[in-house]
């Protein structure tokens, strides 16, 4: 089974603009961000929230979207991402966001390896499964480890320091936010230069056909597991943000409903495009909260109604569709 | 944006005057998901105090706005929490129906300025985590410490421990074994079982080789309580003998109709029975029912939720809607009040309530319904646990 | 020795009743290459309907068994035609999309509509209550979901292997525009293993609803456990399944006995053993 995600409307750009596309891109995100902090400055909790998902959705991407593993596993680095960063500050007294981050990164991307040497055994459906059986493992081990992460409690006791010395996290989330947004600005600059690096056309390209590459001459598996890494570290980071944001970090960072709902978001936006990936989180969360606190009883149905219409109306994704539909669009008009 | 519910939106309509001021209490609860049956029974609690007091305090008019977490999020938790006091400027959240949920907010409600109404999450150490905080629910310590001397009276010496591994679990197991070991007892094996176990025959295999003449149970309601209730019938434990204690959650009313016959006999501990006998629970009763529609779904959370609110109220009599967090808490250091479920009052010390804790069994009332018929009392307990944490 | 009995016949009839509720998803995802996560919603459908008629309309377990399965295939009727064709042959992750956006709207709709609390199914009189076997007991139930699993394995083995529906549907599976050529009509034979696996799923909701009871979150409670079940076992072929659902049993009940603090571990590591040693599955067809 292979994941025969279509991307080619998305991606098949001639390569001169796609430098011009990356400072497009920032300036939209920065736009976003912007336009978040002015509208709603009494919501920066739930944005800033959007912005560590964002992360875990767009790691996700990266194995998903590019290389064409199918995962239901992936907040495992979420979570190794927040729980590293929360025992730092917890256990070890580092209080210093920007360590706390690196430790995020680094558990991150340590998780990531450890993954990919048992979820590169299989593919297609028993990967999934694979995928699914280590977040459980992840999880009972975070749980049965109390003394480290406060078990089924969660591990409280996080107090990040001043950014900087200087800006202190506080009750309205302002640091936090800002914090978050950078942290997203980076690792999206980062990861436009890395998908489009000839490593990233080397996954692209193990996805389409991983036996053509093989008889190139270049290690499918080997890629593969490099790119897990990466896209653990970028997870990682978003648990971190996760974890100095709300101070606080639980054993759902780790669990199976994380990941299905990260998958559940990058498909919804369209896999395979950091953009889709970004629109994916944005859209469906905020959806989420809106319907949630209209009617917090039964909202479960909209998001359901939700998914199966963007499934019949838009079968890209949303920023898939979109995409396909201007570029249509543009090619028509020429 | 959002869409605020409004409560009795009739009343508000005929009695808002022009300088009455609302306030706003938020509610973080499980309004959906696996454990939406609990949430709405905080909204059948709260509806049924606002039903039976009105909606007004003094001149001003309470509002409720509820925020959903289908499970244990704390990172949502602390989300919604700021969101709540930010944004919807709430003077009070209440709810909180997971530990964690909880005490991911506890730390922004100093600089909020708000106070916080536990109404279920039932760990003990969340208490220590702000001065801020009041609980009118219980703790699995406070709940389970009683049923150890009920089983050491009645001539059982050795138990086995069976709970699901998760806070509330553990605290069960050390309640039990402390209170049982005290007594002179002994717990020949305390066992956890991973909070996702379907089968649970194995485990009374596991029970009825380790010799014990009782079983201790704490599992988290719904099905894994029916499944092991159920694999304790069939097995056969039953019928050789090894009795059966548990705190209260693992006989909730709202279960009772789905374990029938099987539950019969079965001798818990806790706080609250939805048969209790008295004029006050009869009145929150027929409201809370009225407020749920279903009389078999009412469960505890429902009486912690009215209780919350009783004390939410007397706050805000206390502060005359001013916000002011310690004004607010210090007013009901000390409270006492006759709730539905027996007299109670809030312990000035942790901001726990104290209240009687009820030795039950599983029986058939009159009507044919299933009930947890009270038939000892504990009286005055405090909440064991924090002593226990030190 | 007693010990080892006891634990063998309990991995038997847990492993059974695995199999018969989630044998109906291995139909769908490997016959008809859906990945179907809303199997445990019809399940649940199922269980929801049986309830209601033995319990409510008191009309016994024999008519609520049969009911649920047909009801429930009439419900899903309309869904086939309306959304699941829509994503026949479309990328794994757009069914998965679809499907779990199926499952939320039955979650919603199940807790509107039959409230938040646990359902049960009545037993019939001879299905109720234990029996010794000598060194323990065991429900009756349990032996009934035993013989269950075994009549459904053998119908179903029957079905695709030695009749005419089954040379098409694996006809219509290996090459759908060959077999249409053929003259096979892939659309019917697709609605009619849709039914049957839908049928199937309701069969196990209720036949199951003993060890996994009926409230509205059971959808997605055991999703996870239906999916790994029927992947370790090679999706689409009903021995790996059986074979998965047995072995998985085994380890599950064993573990839980001897180390139950472990038992989550040792399923898991149980699956990615499985897995490193046959990636295809136990009887997984080579594609």
């Amino acid at each position: 089974m292979t994941l025969a995600v279509n991307t080619q409307t998305i991606l098949g750009r001639p390569r001169g603009g796609s430098f011009r596309r990356d400072l497009m891109g920032v300036a939209v995100i920065a736009v976003f961000a912007a336009a978040g902090y002015i509208l709603f400055p009494d919501n920066l909790a739930l944005l800033t929230r959007i912005l560590s998902v964002a992360l875990l959705v767009l790691a996700l991407d990266l194995v998903t979207g590019y290389c064409g593993v199918a995962t239901l596993g992936h907040a495992a680095f979420f979570g190794s991402g927040a729980y590293a960063a929360g025992i730092l500050s917890a256990h070890y007294g580092i209080n210093d966001p920007l360590l706390m981050t690196l430790g995020g990164i680094v558990a991150g991307a340590v998780a990531g390896l450890l993954c990919a040497v048992i979820m590169l055994r299989a593919h297609g459906l028993p990967q999934l499964v694979l995928s699914i059986a280590l977040i459980y493992l992840f999880h009972e081990l975070a749980n049965k480890a109390s003394s480290w992460t406060g078990g089924s409690d969660g591990l409280s006791g996080i107090m990040p320091d001043p950014v900087f010395g200087l800006y202190e996290f506080d009750l309205f989330g302002h640091t936090a936010y800002f914090f978050g947004v950078a942290l997203l600005l980076i690792a999206f600059v980062l990861l436009r230069l890395v998908v489009r690096s000839p490593f990233g056309m080397l996954c692209r390209g193990i996805k389409e056909d991983p036996l053509r590459i093989r008889a190139m001459g270049a290690s499918p598996n080997a890629a593969l597991a490099k790119m897990y890494v990466i896209s653990g570290a970028v997870a990682g980071t978003g648990g971190a943000l996760s974890a100095i944001s709300t101070q606080v970090v639980a054993l759902d960072a780790l669990s199976f409903t994380q990941s299905a709902e990260a998958l559940v978001m990058l498909v919804l936006g369209g896999t395979g495009s950091l953009f889709g990936a970004l629109a994916g989180t944005l859209i469906f969360m905020l959806f989420e909260d809106y319907v949630s606190a209209a009617n917090p009883f039964h909202w479960l149905t909209m998001v359901g109604a939700l998914l199966i219409a963007v499934v019949l109306f838009a079968p890209k994704g949303i920023y898939g569709t979109a995409a396909a539909y201007f570029t249509r669009r543009g090619e028509a008009n020429r | 944006m959002k869409k605020t519910i409004l409560c009795g939106i009739a009343a508000l309509a005929l009695s808002s005057t022009a300088y009455a001021d609302v306030i706003k209490v938020g509610v973080v609860g499980p309004f959906s998901g696996p454990f939406a049956l609990q949430g709405k029974n905080f909204k059948a609690g709260i509806d049924a105090y606002m039903a039976l007091n009105g909606n007004k305090v003094g001149n001003d008019t309470i509002e409720i706005i509820y925020r959903d977490i289908p499970t244990a999020d704390p990172a949502q938790s602390k989300a919604l929490g700021q969101e709540l006091i930010v944004k919807e400027k709430v003077k009070y959240l209440a709810g909180f129906y997971f530990t964690p949920d909880a005490m991911a907010v506890t730390p922004i409600l100093k600089q909020g300025n708000v106070p916080m109404v536990i109404m279920n999450a039932a760990t003990s150490a969340i208490m220590k985590t702000s001065p801020f905080v009041v609980r009118t629910s219980f703790t699995t310590w406070q709940t389970s410490s009683p049923i150890a001397k009920v089983a050491f009276d009645a001539g059982v010496k050795k138990v086995i421990s069976v709970v699901s591994d998760y806070g509330p679990g553990i605290d069960a197991e050390n309640a039990f074994k402390t209170g049982f070991t005290k007594a002179g007892g002994e717990v020949v094996e305390s066992i956890r079982l991973p909070l996702a176990t379907n089968d649970f025959s194995p485990i009374m295999q596991r029970i009825k080789d380790s010799g014990a003449q009782g079983v201790f149970a704490f599992l988290p309601s719904g099905p894994t309580t029916l499944g092991f209730v159920k694999a304790y019938n069939d097995n056969g434990l039953k019928t050789a003998g090894i009795k059966f204690f548990a705190p209260g959650d693992l006989t909730q009313e709202s279960d009772l109709p789905a374990l029938g016959d099987a539950a019969l006999g079965i001798q818990t501990t806790f706080h609250y029975a939805v048969s209790h006998d008295s004029p006050e629970n009869k009145t929150f009763v027929d409201a809370a029912a009225k407020a749920i529609g279903n009389k078999a779904e009412l469960s505890f959370p429902a009486v912690g939720a009215y209780d919350g609110m009783h004390v939410i109220y007397k706050m805000i009599e206390a502060t005359g809607g001013k916000q002011d967090a310690e004004k607010a808490v210090d007013a009901v250091k000390g409270l006492s009040w006759t709730s539905p479920r027996g007299p109670v009052s809030i312990d000035p010390e942790s901001r726990h309530i104290t209240q009687n804790i009820y030795l039950r069994e599983v029986a058939k009332g009159a009507d044919g319904t299933y009930i947890n018929k009270e038939t000892q009392t504990f009286e005055k307990q405090g909440d064991p646990g924090l002593a226990a944490a030190k | 020795m007693q010990t080892v009995f006891s634990i063998a016949i309990d991995a038997l009839a847990y492993g059974m009743v695995l199999f018969v509720i989630s044998i109906g998803l291995s139909v769908t995802m490997g016959l008809m290459r859906v990945v179907n996560l809303a199997h445990g919603a019809f399940a649940m459908i199922g269980g929801y309907i049986a309830s209601y008629v033995a319990r409510d309309l008191g009309l016994g377990y024999a008519l609520a068994v049969i009911a649920a399965v047909v009801i429930t295939i009439i419900i899903a009727i309309p869904i086939e035609r309306l959304l699941y064709r829509r994503i026949y042959g479309q990328p794994e992750l757009t069914q998965v999309l679809m499907t779990i956006g199926i499952t939320f709207c039955i979650i919603g709709i199940a807790n509107y509509a039959m409230g938040p609390t646990l359902k049960t199914i009545p037993l019939a009189e001879p299905l109720r209550g234990s029996v010794d076997l000598g060194f323990r007991t065991i429900s009756i139930h349990r032996l009934f979901a035993i013989i269950c699993g075994l009549a459904v394995a053998l119908g179903l083995w029957f079905a695709i292997e030695k009749t005419s529906f089954g040379v098409k549907l694996r006809a219509s599976v290996d090459n759908a525009a060959m077999a249409a050529a053929l003259g096979v009509r892939t659309e019917i034979v697709y609605a009619i293993s849709f039914a049957v696996a839908v049928g199937l799923a309701a069969f196990g909701g209720v036949v199951g609803a003993e060890l996994l009871p009926v409230e509205p979150y059971y959808a997605l409670r055991y999703m996870v456990t239906f999916l790994v079940v029927v992947s370790v076992g090679g999706a689409g072929s009903i021995p790996g399944a059986l074979i998965a659902c047995l072995l998985l049993g085994a380890i599950d009940t064993t573990g839980r006995y001897l180390m139950p603090e472990f038992g989550e571990f040792f399923f898991y590591l149980a699956v990615i053993a499985i897995i490193c040693v046959f990636p295809r599955g136990l009887a997984g067809r080579i594609k």
